[in-house]
């Protein structure tokens, strides 16, 4: 099983969608704007990816015309501190590839979106999250146990695309002592377009009070059970990890091991079911 | 029971229950001196936050910022965002930079609670009357000066823009990870003297101030803990 395990970590890290991403019309620009076509990683984030998208579009528009980048699926504005996965399998997951990402440079939404003048930004706030995931799996201890440089390799292996780097030092983070069972608490967020919340995450334990291992279908139970479909009805929702839909039987600590992202977040999407 | 609570380590975390009923507490008070804080229910869960917003009128931020930026040269990450935002900075028309600094502006505080780390967290979002929102920028040079260095010393207590994860709209967070380092202290003292103190008011009384937030000395006095059992 570990071959076929470790197959699983490589189709999440190389995952990726095709993107066509087309200059908002209002745009002041000096000739028109030819759309440009990227592969985008599912777990990197979006403007850590997508210097390109912004030389092609500098190249017709003036630099006065020019301030901080964003982008918008839709009449949604996305967000770049979530994984690029999250935002297709969210917004976009049954609709037609490419996924048609629309660029502005004007008018930043500042009641919707983070700023982020800078990479070291984006490293703070994947920091952040693996610090926040290791908190609840191991009480902060393993992360607090590595030096610097260990987490700036993990940066580094996201950043450059590297996932034996990457993994050398994850795998640390996803260890658990043996008797456990697994980790004390599993990081996840749940993520719905149909509400104003942007995602709900609660502590959940991976192991059972009598040692049982919890399942997807267990966590759901507590914290979004309209996903679980009744006997006789068709299934309302789709559950969603990496554009995949999981079995709700399958352990949350072995999606938690090989599902999560970088950030080691299990950042799950319920979308209502496309009617046919 | 008594000398085992005398030996039991005291914890400087929070579980949610004696958060909620802590904040229920501080809103009695400030009900009671009329200090303008409320709480928010989410849902039929329980969850919520504590909230108070503040117009306060002062300098703006931005009538120093050309000079201050010097002593934040040695804290890469604050002068990377900090020069970033005032060179990004679009004045909306009519909205002046005057030089004698005069601006309203709508603090909003919010209080919540992190199951992950299991302390309560301080967000808080800033605009002008006109709707601009402030920047990290104008946030960094509202902070009153004796607190800046501290600040930039100790980057625990730095402030970031996060997604509040309740509304979903970007907020400034000051960071929560050396919490139990002013805390323990505090605690410890209370648990030692037999006096149960009211984690939120302790808590809020040491960050607060950082951010601009007022927090009356007669909370101290007033307002109680919950009746809980020991915390071991």
């Amino acid at each position: 099983m570990m071959a076929d395990d470790k197959d699983v970590l490589r189709d999440v890290w190389f995952g990726r969608i095709p993107a066509c991403f087309t200059l908002y019309q209002d745009e002041i620009t000096e000739r028109e704007a030819e759309p440009f076509y990227l592969l985008l990683p599912r777990v990197s984030y979006l403007t850590l990816v997508t210097d390109k998208v912004k030389k092609h579009f500098l190249k017709v528009m003036k630099a006065e015309d020019v301030e901080e980048m964003w982008f918008e699926y839709e009449g949604t504005p996305l967000k770049w501190h979530y994984p690029i996965g999250v935002l297709f399998d969210l917004h976009a997951s049954n609709t037609a590839l490419p996924w048609s990402v629309t660029v502005h440079f004007k008018n930043f939404p500042e009641r919707d979106l983070l700023h982020c003048p800078s990479n070291s930004v984006i490293e703070a706030h994947f920091m952040s999250s693996i610090k926040e995931a290791d908190a609840l799996k191991h009480k902060g201890q393993v992360i607090n146990d590595m030096q610097k440089k260990d987490h700036k390799q993990l940066w580094m292996g996201l950043q450059n695309d590297k996932f034996d780097q990457f993994w050398a030092m994850n795998r640390k983070l996803m260890e658990y002592p043996t008797e456990e069972g697994g980790f004390r608490y599993i990081p996840f967020r749940v993520y719905q377009t149909t509400s104003d919340r942007p995602f709900i995450q609660r502590l959940f334990r991976p192991m059972s009070q009598e040692g049982c291992h919890q399942t997807l279908g267990d966590l759901l139970k507590e914290v979004f059970p309209a996903a679980i479909p009744q006997d006789d009805e068709p299934k309302r929702y789709q559950v969603v990890i990496h554009g995949i839909e999981p079995m709700l039987e399958t352990p949350i600590q072995w999606l938690s091991e090989h599902l999560s992202h970088p950030d080691n977040f299990l950042h799950i999407s319920i979308i209502p079911s496309p009617s046919d | 029971m008594s000398s085992d609570t005398d030996l039991a380590p005291v914890s400087c975390y929070l579980d949610e229950e004696t958060f909620r009923l802590s904040c229920q507490l501080f809103i009695q008070h400030s009900s009671s001196i009329k200090d303008g804080w409320s709480w928010v229910q989410e849902n039929a869960s329980l969850e919520g936050y504590m909230t108070k917003t503040v117009v306060v009128a002062g300098k703006t931020a931005l009538d120093h910022c050309r000079n201050g930026h010097s002593h934040l040269e040695h804290e890469a990450d604050a002068m990377s965002v900090v020069e970033q935002q005032v060179d990004d900075e679009e004045e909306a028309p009519g909205q002046q930079l005057e030089a004698d600094g005069h601006g309203v502006m709508r603090y909003e505080y919010h209080v919540l609670y992190s199951c992950s780390y299991q302390i309560p967290v301080l967000y808080f979002r800033a605009s002008m009357l006109n709707g601009r929102s402030l920047s990290l920028a104008d946030v960094w040079n509202s902070v009153h000066p004796s607190y800046i260095k501290r600040l930039l010393q100790e980057p625990w207590d730095t402030i970031t823009q996060q997604e509040h994860p309740l509304l979903g709209q970007p907020f400034f967070v000051l960071h929560p990870c050396r919490t139990e380092e002013f805390m323990r202290p505090a605690l410890e003292t209370a648990h030692a003297q037999r006096k149960k103190v009211n984690y939120i008011v302790t808590w809020l009384s040491v960050v607060g101030p950082v951010v601009g937030l007022d927090i009356p000395l007669s909370y101290a006095t007033a307002v109680g803990a919950p009746s809980l059992p020991d915390l071991c």
